[in-house]
């Protein structure tokens, strides 16, 4: 929810030695992404997106670290971050399961996909499994509803799903 | 009427012209040995202005949902003053029903590009970035394929053939979103593209003036940009030999809905999918035509005819055409993506404007409060009345909230709102009867009045 003050203040923010950018990852983006834009501040989504695909999700630390590589304060990266559904502000599940719940899958019975993710998972929508495999959301429209119902499984889309396939999709994973 | 060839799917096998299992990514090579890039090279042997000319005079209107003619908004541009000028792409198609952007993209990503270089040709535009959605992960990477291939080209870089623009080599960027529908707002995107959140700027300034980084901008759907090659190659006329003119006598004002168009249709079809064809055809040929029918032999009870932003139509709208005039003939605020979703007779249109509540509810920026707050309590009474806990007086409170938030009330900064507003509006007064048959005719009389005893 693209409004919502997400919790940031008065937050502890566990810090570790090694940075999350890294010197590699630093003179990549130096090199390719920030030429692109006329501000570094522009830069920010690409670096978070680099950030994110490498840890997985955006521990504060690393938003700091994006902040000073992009020359802002950490608290105007922090105000972008918090904006956008796909960073990540919490670890997460190995997996994301995105399962759309939008009209067009709705119509098509979304809602069972969602009943057996929570039975076979038993978590509910937001939650994680105890043993960090899964983590079970619902999102709006992923562009895919000609083939309705579908789900994001990390960056991979599954459509026209059942519960058997959708089944067979999760027991497939390495 | 309907269309003789496929134009934006002239590469990209779709019903009746040819089987959709047989689609392919068309690379470099094959899009240059099936004619790709010729229209660019006729449009780099005319003047800008004359480009620019060729767009006006083929009346082609957005298809990004809003329908503005694009020759005139490429006309609005100020003079060049030597400094640096933006495209933005709007790839960020995110409004349920819709996902026509996406068969281009996985398919035929060259046409886009294509379409792009003749509009910074034209419009002396020397750094395009395409914004898509960040769920589209396959699909940015297909594009990024792409785009490396048309620098190779020579179409984009150092050496591209468009010369140089603005003292400089002309670049084309992909730029990926992070999940947030509100971005595909133009000037929302302007903000997340700065890297900020995509909060919505007040306008004026508009774009063209004052866009990205404060300069000069162009933002066009892709769709839109992909129909530019054929328009430069084969010229106005034959652009506007299909679609729909204004009716006879009216005035120009009245929008014409000329060219092909894509249709997606999902919901209860046998056949869902992407369909070209040409505009203002009726939603019953494409339910019938191009869907093959309502699933299980149903009957139709409602369609949304462009993204669930548009409102909906009725039982006795069957035969509504899908133009650009959809809206003020048929109750619905326009054609939008059309993006049509078809609904069939067991269908809960309390449902349906529920789940519509939720998605505005969620993806509202929260910059204006009746749009915030609004979408939000909409979402709540939706949810109670459908549980069975509402009252007629809930019925009239869900259409006096509708009535109050928009940019059309004059309450909101983008039009956000007025999907939601439009979308619970016309679905109530459409489909009142669901509505009645699920409240309770008299509120819950907890509080009794008691016959006090005295004495
Ligand atoms: C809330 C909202 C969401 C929008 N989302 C999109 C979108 O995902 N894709 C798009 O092309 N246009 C979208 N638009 C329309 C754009 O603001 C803009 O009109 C369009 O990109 C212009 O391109 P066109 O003239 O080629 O259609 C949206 C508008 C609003 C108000
Ligand atoms: S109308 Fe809604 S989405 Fe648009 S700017 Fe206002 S709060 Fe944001
Ligand atoms: S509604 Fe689910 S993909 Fe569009």
């Amino acid at each position: 929810m693209a409004w919502i003050v997400k919790n940031s203040a008065t937050q502890q923010i566990d810090k570790r030695d090694e940075p999350y950018l890294d010197d590699t990852l630093r003179a990549e983006l130096e090199a390719e992404i920030i030429p692109r834009y006329p501000t570094r501040q522009a830069a920010t989504l690409p670096v978070l997106h680099a950030l994110q695909h490498k840890h997985h999700w955006l521990p504060h630390q690393a938003l700091a670290e994006a902040a000073g590589f992009l020359g802002l304060h950490p608290s105007e990266v922090l105000d972008t971050a918090t904006f956008y559904e796909d960073f990540r502000l919490q670890p997460m599940g190995q997996y994301l399961i995105m399962v759309c719940q939008s009209l067009s899958c709705e119509l098509m019975g979304h809602t069972s996909l969602v009943d057996a993710l929570r039975d076979k998972l038993g978590i509910e929508p937001g939650g994680t499994t105890d043993d960090g495999r899964f983590t079970l959301l619902t999102v709006e429209c992923l562009g895919s509803c000609g083939t309705a119902p579908c789900a994001l499984v990390n960056e991979t889309l599954h459509e026209s799903l059942t519960i058997e396939n959708l089944d067979k999709v999760l027991n497939e994973l390495p | 009427m309907s269309l003789q060839e496929p134009v934006l799917c002239q590469r990209i096998p779709t019903w009746p012209w040819g089987d959709p299992a047989d689609r392919h990514l068309i690379g470099l090579d094959e899009y240059l040995s099936t004619g790709g890039y010729a229209a660019l090279d006729k449009a780099l042997a005319m003047q800008p202005t004359e480009v620019i000319a060729a767009v006006k005079e083929s009346e082609l209107r957005g298809r990004g949902g809003a329908g503005f003619p694009a020759g005139m908004k490429w006309g609005f541009l100020p003079p060049e003053d030597g400094k640096q000028r933006f495209l933005t792409v709007n790839a960020d198609e995110s409004e349920p029903g819709t996902f026509k952007d996406r068969l281009l993209l996985d398919f035929d990503p060259h046409l886009l590009l294509e379409g792009i270089a003749i509009c910074m040709h034209a419009c002396r535009l020397d750094t395009a970035y395409i914004y898509i959605r960040g769920e589209y992960h396959a699909q940015a990477k297909t594009l990024q394929k792409a785009v490396d291939e048309s620098y190779k080209h020579n179409v984009f870089g150092e050496n591209s053939k468009l010369g140089r623009i603005n003292d400089r080599a002309p670049q084309c960027y992909v730029h990926r979103g992070a999940g947030a529908y509100i971005c595909g707002e133009e000037t929302a995107l302007l903000e997340s593209l700065e890297g900020k959140r995509g909060w919505p700027r007040n306008k004026p300034p508009f774009p063209a003036i004052a866009g990205a980084f404060a300069r000069p901008t162009i933002i066009n759907n892709v769709e839109t940009l992909a129909i530019v090659p054929a328009i430069i190659d084969r010229g106005p006329a034959w652009f506007k030999s299909m679609g729909k003119d204004r009716p006879e006598g009216a005035p120009p004002a009245v929008p014409a809905s000329f060219g092909p168009k894509l249709y997606g249709i999902s919901g209860h079809v046998n056949r869902p999918g992407v369909y070209e064809d040409d505009l203002g055809i009726k939603v019953s040929t494409l339910i019938e035509t191009h869907g093959q029918g309502m699933r299980g032999g149903k009957k139709f009870k409602g369609a949304i005819p462009g993204g669930i932003s548009m409102g909906i139509l009725g039982p006795d709208q069957y035969d509504a055409e899908l133009d650009f005039d959809i809206g003020k003939k048929y109750g619905c605020l326009g054609l939008g993506t059309a993006g049509v979703i078809v609904m069939d007779e067991d269908t809960d249109m309390v449902a349906v404007a529920r789940n519509i509540c939720r998605f505005f509810s969620h993806e509202s920026c929260g910059q204006c409060t009746p749009c915030r707050e609004g979408t939000g309590w909409m979402y709540k009474l939706l949810t109670r009345i459908e549980a069975g806990g509402g009252t007629s007086k809930d019925i009239d409170l869900l259409l006096e909230l509708s009535g109050s938030m928009g940019s059309m009330p004059g309450t909101t900064i983008c039009g956000l709102a007025d999907g939601a507003n439009w979308a619970v509006r016309t679905i109530v007064n459409k489909f009142r009867a669901d509505f009645e048959a699920k409240v309770r005719k008299k509120p819950h009389s907890r509080l009794r009045v008691l016959p006090v005893g005295v004495g």
